[in-house]
């Protein structure tokens, strides 16, 4: 651990709150279009996502905002909220009722749900509807060592598996790949410490030329001249570090979605590219840290 | 009306119906939800919005500098069902005659000139200002709905979306073979395309950001005036919005510029194309005041 990274997790509050395992629901109709028009309808939201894990691809699914992992949430709306804004990435989360009781996983994303990681044998045993409950630990996360960095959904065990380095002021992130600001778009309408932005997908040709088809679900990612302190725009000389969530979609401004981490000034956040990071790894989900 | 083009279309398969809704009042999110948005900077503010009967604000003024969120000029109206809110939403075309049939300007005639989205989804009516303080919030407003289906003969690769036959006609285009341009007052950069993104391209709108004023300045897109023919660069907006290079949208100000991040003036995107097909050209004078002859 870097020592010139002082953190304030002792002022963070460790909180319970729960949620239930979802079932996949539709649209009437049902049908999501390609660009072009064609409806196709698709698997990928809600409910136990058996064969689709974070460190996993996040395009070439025949799915579409595949969400991996378990999704979860809370019937009552504002109760809902809480899991939204409470809950942050690295969270540990717990089994607490059903045949899977016990068993312990890890906040991944947040998407329309909380989307949680557990291992393969503990999803055989769970079933729509089982509670799981999350102990949230994040939300004022700071840096008093770099004060004008804002950090979002970032629990301290992420925090100190991002592996910043520190140079001067500059706080450095290694992300697997960067994204160019033009192609981020579904989620500019919401507030940036709720859900995520998905990348725009649908230039294909974009895609396989900047390598961003070889993303995969939990790949940190680095974005330069964006702002994503309250709501994501453009802005010159600012910079975001995210997390990929959830998979690619057919639909016309969406694709993969790209979480809001850290966002600060160019002069003092930056980021540099080592392909392998990613939270399957660094949190320990998926093999060594 | 301005002089009319010869661009040739499927107009007379078009069906015209009506469709109505009552004047928006302006609303907030109930208590004991904060009265603040928050602006790009994390400041809170506190703003008129989208909604009810703006006086001072009409389309042909501009679209930067009011104290406001995101403001309808002239009349908004809405239906407080969801499913006819969205039949009034999608199917009125900017362009399309309105009339005021209930209250104190009954028999008023006016232009629809934009929509909105996600959020407030209601159809934004220009009514001479005169007539406009006549008027009551849940007058109801009928609209000559006709424009939903309109084709270009020869351009089967640009797909029109939510504009009359007449405002079509009014507009300035150079046609060649294969490709068609339309005059717009300015062009907007993809990496300014922001909230709307993703979201439906059957009504609603599509914002420009306008987060980074410098950029803005030297673009001089903050000169823009409600009403304005916008061009947005490398924008498919066919099936929902989203990036493509190549393709394009073009649309109208339809609201005007607000704090928060992520928005700036709401355009209501009016025709598309995703590859070439559909160009645009530098005409300074093309806003619905002149297009259509808006009464003052």
């Amino acid at each position: 651990m870097n020592e010139e990274l002082r953190w304030n997790f002792d002022e963070l509050v460790d909180m319970a709150v729960t949620g239930q395992v979802s079932q996949p629901a539709m649209r009437r109709g049902g049908y999501v279009h390609w660009p072009d028009g064609v409806g196709v309808i698709l698997p990928g939201m809600h409910g136990i996502t058996y064969n689709a894990r974070v460190g996993d691809r996040a395009f070439g699914w025949a799915g579409d905002h595949v969400e991996p992992g378990v999704s979860i949430a809370n019937p009552d709306e504002q109760a809902d909220y809480a899991l939204h804004y409470l809950s942050c990435i690295g969270n540990e989360a717990e089994v607490v009722t059903g045949l899977a009781r016990g068993a312990r996983g890890v906040v991944t994303g947040e998407h329309a749900r909380l989307l949680v990681d557990f291992p393969p044998e503990v999803l055989e045993e769970m079933t729509i509807g089982d509670t799981v409950q999350v102990r949230t630990r994040g939300r004022g996360l700071r840096l008093l060592s770099h004060p004008a960095l804002e950090f979002k959904q970032t629990s301290p065990f992420l925090a100190r598996a991002l592996a910043l380095e520190t140079q001067g002021n500059k706080v450095t992130c290694p992300v697997a790949m960067e994204l160019p600001p033009r192609i981020m778009g579904s989620g500019a309408e919401l507030n940036a410490e709720f859900v995520d932005q998905d990348l725009m997908s649908g230039d294909r040709a974009l895609m396989a030329e900047l390598g961003i088809d070889q993303m995969r679900l939990g790949d940190l990612i680095g974005i330069r001249n964006v702002d994503h302190r309250f709501g994501r725009s453009y802005r010159d000389g600012w910079v975001a570090i995210c997390l990929c969530i959830h998979g690619d979609s057919v639909m016309t401004g969406h694709g993969p979605g790209i979480l809001t981490l850290i966002t600060g000034p160019a002069d003092l956040l930056d980021f540099h590219i080592e392909p392998e990071t990613n939270i399957a790894h660094s949190l320990g989900i998926r093999g060594s840290a | 009306m301005t002089q009319q083009n010869s661009i040739a279309t499927n107009e007379v398969d078009l069906i015209a119906v009506s469709v109505a809704g009552v004047v928006a009042h302006p609303a907030f999110p109930g208590l004991p939800a904060e009265p603040y948005r928050l602006a790009n900077d994390g400041t809170p503010f506190l703003l008129p919005t989208y909604g009810g009967i703006v006086y001072n604000v009409s389309t042909g003024d501009r679209a930067f500098g009011w104290a406001a969120d995101c403001i309808h000029p002239g009349v908004s109206i809405y239906q407080p069902d969801d499913n006819q809110n969205r039949g009034l939403n999608v199917f009125a075309c900017v362009g399309n005659r309105a009339r005021v049939v209930t209250g104190g300007a009954a028999g008023t005639t006016g232009v629809v000139t934009g929509k909105s989205g996600r959020f407030s989804e209601q159809v934004i009516v220009h009514i001479a200002p005169e007539a406009r303080t006549r008027m009551a919030v849940g007058d109801q407003v009928l609209i000559r709905a006709e424009g939903v289906g309109l084709s270009l003969t020869h351009h089967p690769g640009v797909t029109l979306k939510g504009i009359s036959p007449g405002l079509l006609a009014a507009l300035p285009v150079r046609e060649e073979e294969g490709h068609v341009a339309f005059g717009v007052t300015a062009q907007i950069p993809a990496h300014l395309v922001g909230a709307g993104l993703g979201l439906t391209s059957e009504g609603g709108s599509l914002h420009m950001q306008s987060t980074d004023r410098e950029l803005l300045a030297e673009l001089r897109l903050d000169q823009l005036r409600l009403g304005d023919l916008v061009a947005l660069e490398d924008t498919d907006s066919r099936y929902n919005h989203g990036y493509l290079r190549g393709a394009r949208a073009i649309g109208v100000v339809a609201s005007t510029d607000g704090p928060r991040a992520g928005y700036g003036p709401g355009i209501a995107i009016l025709m598309t194309a995703p590859a070439g097909q559909l160009g645009s050209f530098e005409s300074p004078e093309a806003n619905l005041v002149q297009l259509l002859d808006l009464e003052d």
